[in-house]
């Protein structure tokens, strides 16, 4: 194979390396099949054939859906299928689509039409993910995706309200047959993962570590410890990386919440800057109004009675120095007079 | 009231009351009116129903459609309650006693369940497909039929509200941008996966049958025996030669020999 195989998928969180079923499940995919993928987090799947992630490329091929993504993967020889025999490739496809039909339903559900979960988790979510006009256009778009993909099924007589009851009860079903089906086994169909594991956790995974506030399958999932057990392991031996990263985030969120009372400094700082900054302001825009005009013509004022004053002092001094003369004189002419 | 809510009231009430003797299977009429789809989903039931050995009476229909609970044929009427669909169907006989696939273990029926929502994935909207998006099927066999029963303003107006409605399903599940050929293939996978599992058994699992078998049966029978303009599903069918064997055995198991005793 020539050139780099690269793989876009939605951003991971709670120690994943991505949210999305399908994508994780490709992505597992290719981590059990050992491709060279170079995974790519992006938030725009309108760059892909189909308007949806995963998409694959290598070279000038693009794959835009989950089934020719696997069936391209096949045809180049890289596949963890390979060693199943024909019976066990029979089951794979047929253990599929009972995911398909029945488990998948309630996951779209859980994620896009529960409204407490789509508002706090999954809306939020997708929008920081997807660049600027997108985010207000992609969340209610998928949801909407969702919604057909629930209910177009349905003949006009049932109500959507029992369509959950049904679905949900349908995906619980769902579970326990898959844990009755994993028993102790490390994975379903021997000791080696196949595409159906990878679809398995690909499913499951998120719904198990999603902080979801409406979660009625989580409960149930959890109540099948052999399937957590099978989702933890994977987790643990293909995708290191993510849980380290998870728990440094973790970390670093503590350090942050710790780390509050050290920043009371700062805020003073900026406080005293604000202040600053709007007395500086109010100053100035007293000044436009007017008050500099004020202070000038006070000065100018000042300057013009100052030089009168000048002026006047020295005349007053010499018109009391020519008084003075003038009453030093004036004796001399009454003194002789006096005497006479 | 909906087949789904009344499940968990079955479920207390109708595991005491015997299989009653005036059961019927409500359908629409075989030779004038019913379509593919709807044929294999009443044929699957059928069969089901006579490999429990359970008795009921086919009631014909001009419109079962509208009086089934879920808008969805064939439904039972079992005493008070009204159950429509296959999977339903199947609880509430097991409600009153009858398991045929007791039987198998635990891993079995898993298995069991999953190769039933393969059929269901796969070949339940090849039907549709070829029913309502194929142009030639859709003109001469689908239309003519659907609007028989209704007079002249709406058999024009109906079709077309089924087809928008079809098309949404088909299109929620990315089946209604496939090819004819993509549909082919879809079929001959699963048929490759059916054969594979079948083997030279007389049955799916074992020498007893089970949901599996009749739900298999109803929908290859139907398929395979279908008279209609395009037969390149039968063909791709009749590739797998133990899957035709295994349906010409079902048929003359459970339907030549009731005939002969009619």
């Amino acid at each position: 194979m020539e050139g780099d195989i690269e793989l876009d998928i939605w951003h991971g969180d709670w120690g994943l390396p991505t949210v999305e079923p399908k994508c994780l499940a490709v992505l597992t995919y290719c981590k059990f099949s050992g491709v060279p993928v170079i995974v790519r987090k992006t938030g725009n799947p309108l760059k892909s054939p189909s308007g949806e992630l995963p998409v694959l490329r290598h070279g000038n091929e693009i794959q835009g859906t989950t089934e020719d993504i696997l069936n391209y993967l096949r045809e180049h020889q890289w596949g963890c299928d390979n060693k199943l025999s024909n019976i066990q490739c029979a089951d794979t496809i047929a253990f599929c689509s009972l995911l398909e039909e029945k488990l998948l339903p309630a996951i779209l559900h859980l994620w896009w039409i529960d409204g407490k979960n789509y508002i706090d988790l999954t809306r939020p979510g997708f929008a920081k993910a997807s660049p600027f006009p997108l985010n207000f256009i992609l969340p209610g778009n998928m949801r909407r995706k969702a919604r057909l993909r629930i209910y177009s099924k349905n003949g006009e007589n049932v109500t959507d309200g029992e369509v959950d009851l049904r679905i949900y009860k349908d995906a619980k079903q769902c579970l326990n047959l898959l844990s009755k089906k994993l028993g102790n086994a490390p994975f379903f169909f021997g000791d080696r993962p196949s595409s159906f594991d990878a679809f398995v956790f690909g499913y499951l995974a998120p719904i198990m570590k999603a902080p979801l506030s409406n979660n009625q399958l989580q409960s149930h999932l959890l109540a099948c410890p052999n399937l957590t057990h099978f989702c933890k392991r994977i987790l643990k031996d293909y995708f290191p990386n993510d849980i380290y990263e998870n728990e440094k985030k973790k970390e670093n969120t503590k350090k942050q919440m710790s780390g509050l009372a050290e920043d009371n400094p700062n805020k003073t700082k900026n406080m005293i800057l604000a202040g600053i900054f709007a007395i500086t302001a109010m100053v100035g825009y007293a000044f436009a109004i007017g008050l500099i005009q004020i202070e000038l013509s006070d000065k100018e004022s000042e300057e013009e009675e100052n030089p009168e004053l000048h002026k006047s002092q020295p005349e007053t001094d010499k018109h009391h120095e020519n008084q003075q003369t003038y009453e030093q004189f004036e004796p001399l002419f009454e003194e002789p007079g006096g005497e006479e | 009231m909906s087949s789904w809510v009344v499940e968990s009231v079955q479920a207390e009430i109708g595991a005491s009351v015997p299989w009653p003797d005036d059961v019927a299977l409500y359908q629409p009429y075989e030779v004038e009116q019913i379509l593919l789809p709807d044929s294999a989903n009443c044929l699957s039931v059928k069969t089901f129903l006579h490999m429990c050995g359970l008795n009921f009476n086919l009631e014909l229909r001009v419109n079962a459609e509208e009086m089934s609970p879920s808008g969805k044929v064939p439904f039972i009427k079992v005493g008070a309650f009204l159950i429509s669909e296959l999977d339903p169907i199947i609880a509430f006989v097991n409600t009153k006693g009858f398991h045929i696939s007791k039987h198998l273990s635990d891993t079995q029926q898993s298995e069991m369940r999953a190769y039933m929502a393969l059929v269901e994935n796969v070949l339940v909207n090849a039907e549709l497909y070829l029913s309502w998006c194929h142009e030639d099927v859709y003109y001469e066999i689908t239309k003519p039929r659907y609007s028989s029963c209704y007079p002249w303003p709406i058999n024009l107006i109906l079709p077309l509200k089924k087809f928008a409605e079809i098309k949404s399903r088909l299109s929620s599940i990315g089946w209604y941008n496939k090819s004819f050929e993509d549909v082919c293939e879809e079929i001959n996978t699963c048929c490759q996966a059916l054969s594979e599992r079948l083997g030279n058994q007389a049955y799916f699992f074992g020498d007893k049958p089970t949901e599996l078998d009749a739900l298999v049966f109803g929908h290859l029978f139907t398929l395979i025996t279908t008279d209609l303009p395009v037969t390149k599903f039968a063909e791709v069918i009749q590739k797998y030669e133990n899957l035709v064997d295994f349906c010409d055995k079902i048929e003359d198991t459970y339907f030549k020999k009731k005939n002969l005793k009619a």
